[in-house]
């Protein structure tokens, strides 16, 4: 038997691949393709507080190895997610982290809390990160907001919190030391970098958002530096994130510093991939005669530079 | 029991390129073909780079579960549809389905499909659903000129009746099929009404709805990335209240007066 367990933050899963909050509903829909229970961890696409809708289409755009979106988070709202989503969640078996988003200090408090006491969540996911909100704030763009927000959520729960970073900042491995500072147990890096395109069909901006997230295998570089960078500047374990669509993806992160990785937009084009991406890295542990996945963590640094 | 769809390598058994435009393609692949229901569709992916990296959504067009076959019928626009008409029979394709809602109401005795060019792939394997069922079933094919009117020769077996309009009066009846539409109506009591591939037409029939004269559907289309409801990208406004439908999981298609055209 292939050890694949990591620890994030006091919690064990039972292997490194978990879905990107947002690009995997656990629903009926996916019954036929894999199991759910075979993930290193589940989590829900992001819940505010109350239900919104979402962003006018178009909502997404093909771009060169990517795609851009500017969904807008439509979320049903704190009160249906506890009643419906939470439970289903809980009941799969692997770890559950719940990806919360909040428009003020107070409802980050809030939704903290409400997870925290509903009893049925390991960890907390903070979405500071998010590009396509209508008032356009992204909480871990500047360190302040970052700090705060952070520090709010470890003060109203006492579950581990993981900080989802952003890229469009001037250094992201700065913001997660500011992260780590803040209480954070640990880092998901990165989010989408915004963009936009142009139809030049229409001569409008191609999303209704007008800008949009970069996501897919054309950030994945710019997500593994990401992730090498903040690995030699915090202690806390990093959910590598960045255009991952095969298992060589996965085992990248892990060998720049990740403890477990987040496959996203893949899961649009292939709804098996975090299931070939498991199968290839237990494959790459035991051709590599390692004793667990946790050894190729960080492994490219030992090397790096002799 | 719920069909769940699956991910599958399928066979491209034929490729027939049909003018410039379009191209109708047969797979084989023996679940999806099996489990498909009227109105439903698949992602298909017929690269393996990631540039184009997502899959396309398309109708299913016919399928087979004896021949384990499935037909799809593709207007060639953009770069991956590029792809499908260069492929070759033999060659493999990545398919997700069935996908969508399919259709499991045939309370009703006739039916009338106005479709605008490849539009009318949307409503075939339903005509054939409806036909096997008894119902009656009017096909009106639109289209701007005769070479623009396509899968003719897969309505004629399930329609009492078809009519062909184009605009510049080549094949058919010159003029709106939407006067056509009005036409039967005005002769036949028709029970439904399911329209493609024109947003005019689809207006059409959501005054025809509103009015009563009949109960009107749309098939419509959306920028997806998944198919499966997970990306939210197919977002389509609902006509009562703020939120959305999501043309994969709810659709592909509506009640005509449900939805924001």
């Amino acid at each position: 038997m292939i050890d694949l367990s990591v620890e994030i933050a006091g919690v064990t899963l039972p292997n490194p691949v978990l879905p990107a909050s947002g690009t995997y509903e656990v629903a009926e829909v996916h019954e036929g393709f894999f199991s759910p229970a075979d993930l290193g961890a589940v989590i829900n696409k992001t819940i505010f507080l109350n239900p919104r809708p979402g962003n006018p289409p178009p909502r997404i755009w093909e771009t060169p190895c990517g795609m851009l979106n500017a969904i807008g988070i439509p979320s049903e709202g704190l009160q249906k997610f506890l009643e419906e989503q939470l439970p289903r969640l809980r009941s799969l078996g692997p770890p559950v982290i719940v990806s919360i988003a909040g428009n003020s200090l107070q409802e980050w408090r809030d939704l903290a809390k409400a997870i925290d006491e509903s009893g049925s969540a390991d960890m907390i996911e903070l979405d500071l990160s998010c590009p396509n909100l209508e008032h356009g704030f992204i909480w871990a763009a500047e360190r302040q907001p970052l700090s705060e927000a952070v520090a709010a959520v470890v003060e109203a729960t006492s579950l581990p919190v993981i900080s989802k970073l952003s890229p469009n900042v001037r250094d992201i491995s700065e913001m997660a030391v500011v992260a780590e500072a803040a209480g954070a147990a640990a880092v998901s890096m990165v989010n989408a970098y915004v963009g936009m395109a142009i139809d030049v069909e229409t001569r409008r901006p191609a999303l209704g958002n007008i800008t949009g997230g970069l996501t897919g295998p054309a950030i994945r570089p710019l997500a593994v530096y990401s992730v090498f960078a903040a690995f030699q500047k915090i202690r806390v374990p990093i959910i590598g994130i960045g255009g991952i669509a095969t298992w060589r993806d996965a085992v990248e992160f892990l060998l720049a510093g990740a403890s477990a990785v987040a496959v996203g937009t893949q899961n649009f084009v292939n709804p098996m991939t975090m299931k070939e991406v498991i199968q290839g890295i237990a494959g790459y542990v035991e051709e590599g005669g390692f004793s667990s996945v946790r050894e190729l963590i960080g492994l490219a640094h030992a090397t790096h530079g002799g | 029991m719920a069909v769940h769809p699956v991910y599958r390598s399928a066979t491209v058994l034929e490729v027939k390129r049909v003018g410039q435009e379009y191209v109708d393609l047969l797979l084989r692949e023996p679940e999806i073909s099996r489990t498909a229901g009227p109105g439903q569709f698949l992602m298909i992916r017929a690269w393996t780079g990631v540039d184009p990296m997502l899959p396309r959504p398309f109708d299913i067009m016919q399928c087979s579960p004896r021949e384990q076959t499935l037909r799809l019928f593709v207007k060639v626009e953009g770069r991956g549809t590029a792809l499908l008409k260069s492929l070759e029979p033999g060659s493999v394709v990545n398919v997700t389905g069935p996908l969508g809602q399919p259709v499991k109401n045939f309370a009703f005795s006739s039916v009338a499909f106005l479709v605008r060019g490849a539009g009318a792939a949307a409503v075939v394997h339903l005509a054939e659903a409806c036909s096997s069922r008894g119902i009656k079933v009017y096909s009106i094919l639109s289209a701007s000129t005769a070479s623009r009117i396509v899968c003719r020769d897969y309505l004629e077996p399930p329609s009492a009746e078809l009519l062909i309009a184009t605009d510049d009066g080549s094949e058919g009846y010159r003029g709106l099929a939407t006067e056509l539409l009005d036409q039967l109506l005005g002769r036949d009591s028709i029970d439904r009404v399911y329209t493609c591939g024109s947003r005019r037409f689809a207006r059409h029939v959501q005054r025809l709805d509103r009015e009563g004269r009949s109960a009107g559907f749309v098939f419509l289309e959306g920028l997806m990335a998944c198919g499966l409801g997970d990306c939210h990208g197919c977002a389509v406004r609902k006509k009562e209240g703020s939120g959305y439908f999501l043309v994969c999981r709810d659709g592909p298609h509506f009640p005509v007066g449900e939805v924001e055209l």
